[in-house]
């Protein structure tokens, strides 16, 4: 046997599932609820007779209930579609709830109004384009951003990278490039700027750059080399060998002379920058 | 007490059959939910099984006590040397490695008896509270959809063996979103219970009630949240899980009317329990509201004041003569009698005065103005004759000297 008051009694003394407890105030998440506070009027489990007013796929339905259909669940609410006008929606809802208490009539009314005002919000933004948020979740990006941060360093990229290099090398890609140590490159480089220049200058030049020659011996290394520029590298290589034959003490003339002797070659269709070229015949 | 007289009867698909049982007394007990709480809470008590500290812990040393005078505090200190544990404090529940306050004892009172009477209560109101739809959404079971609350079924559920058969059951019944949801809230305990023994949970589902079992408990215990017991041996812990009352029960057609022989109708006393009927509510009519807008209880009242009376402000009738004219009418009288009377006093008075000073008065133009004086409602003092002590009481001119000096003559020629 159902009373309202004794069931109003347990559900608010004791235990109600729908019940949401914040700061202020206390919150019925039942979906039939007409205001959806927790209340002794706006209950739906605690007043046998009750009416809502739900919205489904855009339409606002009346909900009935009343103590008759109090025993069968599936059968409770008396569904009642509204009329799309708003006016006649209201109409509807005083002759369907004549002679209930004015506390469901308004609120019933009230909610349609708030439904339908939503509802218009709704049609006008489906209209516009609508952004969609995405959750993050936040484990789920952590775990992500760290199995990244591994597959990376599981990768070696360098290694990599180092490995096709060599291989691009190996196969040619490059065409000529010799791996000449970057002080060594740079003095070669002065110096063939210096043999280019006038013969004036060479003098001093030569007291200048005898010292730094005589320090050095260039010894030949023809393994990377195309065998395109061995004819070219033909001269250079016996004139680098009466080099080493020769004595320490003639080298600062003789290397004058060969410098002076020394004919440049230039070729249009090389990938190779002329200096460089030059720098081969030194070597 | 009004109450549905019949319950229809539902077949293992789902469909109403034409049979129908009488409602047992059993669902018009009261519903004390403070009755049901309290018996709950002392049924768990009585599964518990005793824990205790060691009795010997943190005495399994010969300390003692090394006195005052040796700097340290007075705690018994272990004995003995050659060790860390020397000369450390013992015993005190303050002290490393000594025994707890209050330590655990296995002789705690575990158990709880509770009366015959009030446990049958219990359950009463538990079976009672399972026969309003309300109650049991508002313990959270899913049950829009059933066709009916109490939910009958016919006795072929018994018979059933196979799980695929329940689990079709439920599901015609429009309780399988019942079994979802426990399914749903399967999750791992929070706490220590993990590691003993009690390491998953989850939601409690329908109880399945039956009469004889003829296949249907394991036809029904694999699907979760599923509970089944026997009409006879109803529990108040599983009617009423958590002590909360309104837990969904599925009843097969024997086991709902044998209910009535268990625990009696008011009528007739229960069969299977010696000397017991059902409890008596303290209302015979619960619903006060009702009862409040009754003709009975609206004659018997006066009708409602409504008019507010607020507290009056106390004025002094000794300073204000309107509150003093309320109480005694007669004061405004005398008020005004007395007024007249001082009146007449000061213009004797002052008449006296005047004839000593030798100002005469005669009442011309409708007012007391001297007499034989030309200005109009002037007076004047002879300033001599009053000795020097002038008394204007209009606003004053001086009288023509030579008028003074007759003034002067006459008196002279008086005295």
């Amino acid at each position: 046997m159902q009373v309202d008051d004794v069931n109003w009694s347990i559900i608010n003394g004791s235990f109600c599932a729908y019940k949401v407890m914040t700061k202020k105030r206390r919150l019925c998440t039942n979906e039939y609820n007409l205001t959806g506070i927790c209340n002794r009027k706006s209950c739906p489990l605690a007043n046998s007779n009750y009416a809502t007013v739900r919205e489904e796929n855009g339409v606002c339905y009346l909900y009935i209930k009343t103590i008759e259909r109090a025993a069968f669940p599936a059968k409770l609410w008396e569904k009642i579609k509204l009329s799309q006008n708003y006016e006649k929606a209201l109409e509807q809802i005083s002759n369907e709830l004549i002679y209930w208490p004015s506390y469901y009539i308004h609120k019933c009314k009230q909610r349609l109004t708030v439904m339908t005002q939503i509802l218009i919000r709704t049609r006008r933004l489906r209209l516009k384009r609508q952004k969609k948020l995405v959750s993050t979740k936040r484990k789920v990006d952590r775990r992500e951003a760290r199995r990244e941060a591994k597959a990376l360093v599981a990768a070696r990229l360098d290694v990599a990278i180092e490995n096709e290099l060599l291989e691009r090398l190996k196969q040619g890609v490059y065409g000529e490039i010799y791996n000449f140590p970057q002080h060594v490159f740079n003095k070669a480089a002065e110096e063939l700027e210096v043999s280019d220049n006038s013969d004036a200058e060479i003098d001093e030049e030569e007291e200048d750059e005898s010292g730094k020659q005589s320090e050095r011996q260039f010894i030949e290394d023809f393994e990377e080399s195309d065998e395109d520029d061995i004819e070219e590298l033909q001269r250079p290589i016996e004139e680098a060998e009466n080099e080493m034959e020769d004595s320490e003490e003639e080298e600062k003339e003789k290397t004058k002379a060969r410098r002076h002797h020394v004919s440049v070659e230039y070729e249009e269709d090389d990938l190779i920058p002329c200096k460089k070229k030059s720098l081969i015949k030194l070597f | 007490m009004a109450c549905r007289p019949l319950v229809s009867v539902y077949s293992e698909k789902g469909e109403a059959t034409g049979t129908s049982v009488k409602m047992p007394a059993v669902f018009q007990a009261p519903i004390r939910p403070d009755i049901v709480g309290s018996v709950h809470m002392d049924m768990m008590k009585n599964g518990r099984q005793p824990y205790a500290v060691s009795a010997k812990a943190g005495h399994q040393t010969s300390a003692e006590s090394w006195g005052t005078g040796r700097a340290v505090a007075r705690i018994p200190r272990v004995s003995g040397g050659g060790t860390n544990r020397s000369g450390q404090g013992a015993f005190g529940n303050m002290c490393r490695h000594g025994r707890m306050f209050a330590p655990t004892k296995t002789w705690r009172r575990w158990h709880r008896r509770i009366n015959v009477n009030q446990r049958r209560y219990a359950i009463c109101s538990a079976i009672a509270a399972t026969g309003i739809p309300a109650l049991v959404m508002a313990k959270g079971h899913c049950i829009e959809e059933v066709p009916e609350i109490p939910l009958v079924l016919t006795d072929k559920v018994q018979t059933l063996t196979k799980t695929k058969e329940a689990v079709g059951v439920l599901r015609k019944l429009k309780l399988w979103r019942e079994i979802e949801k426990v399914k749903s809230t399967r999750r791992f305990r929070a706490g220590k219970g993990k590691m003993r023994n009690r390491r998953r949970i989850q939601r409690r589902g329908p109880v399945v009630i039956y009469n004889q079992d003829n296949g249907i408990c394991r036809a029904f215990r694999n699907i979760p949240g599923v509970t089944l017991i026997n009409v006879d041996r109803l529990n108040l812990l599983k009617i009423a899980p958590g002590g909360h009352v309104g837990r969904l029960c599925i009843w097969t057609e024997s086991a709902f009317k044998k209910l009535d022989s268990i625990y009696g109708t008011w009528k007739k006393a229960s069969e299977q329990k010696t000397d017991y009927n059902l409890p008596m509510p303290k209302m015979t009519n619960c619903d006060l509201s009702r009862l409040l807008r009754s003709d009975e209880i609206q004659k018997a009242l006066r009708p409602p004041k409504k008019q507010v009376t607020r507290r009056v402000l106390k004025r002094n009738p000794l300073k204000n003569l309107s509150v003093l004219a309320k109480l005694n009418p007669y004061a405004v009288v005398e008020k005004k009698l007395a007024k007249l009377v001082e009146k007449q006093q000061k213009k004797k008075r002052q008449e006296l005065q005047d004839a000593k000073r030798g100002i005469k008065y005669g009442f011309k133009h409708g007012y007391y103005q001297l007499v034989g004086v030309e200005d109009v409602g002037l007076a004047t003092v002879d300033a001599a004759a009053s000795g020097g002590k002038s008394r204007p009481r209009k606003p004053v001119t001086k009288a023509p000297p030579a008028k003074e000096k007759k003034e002067k003559k006459e008196k002279k020629e008086k005295k």
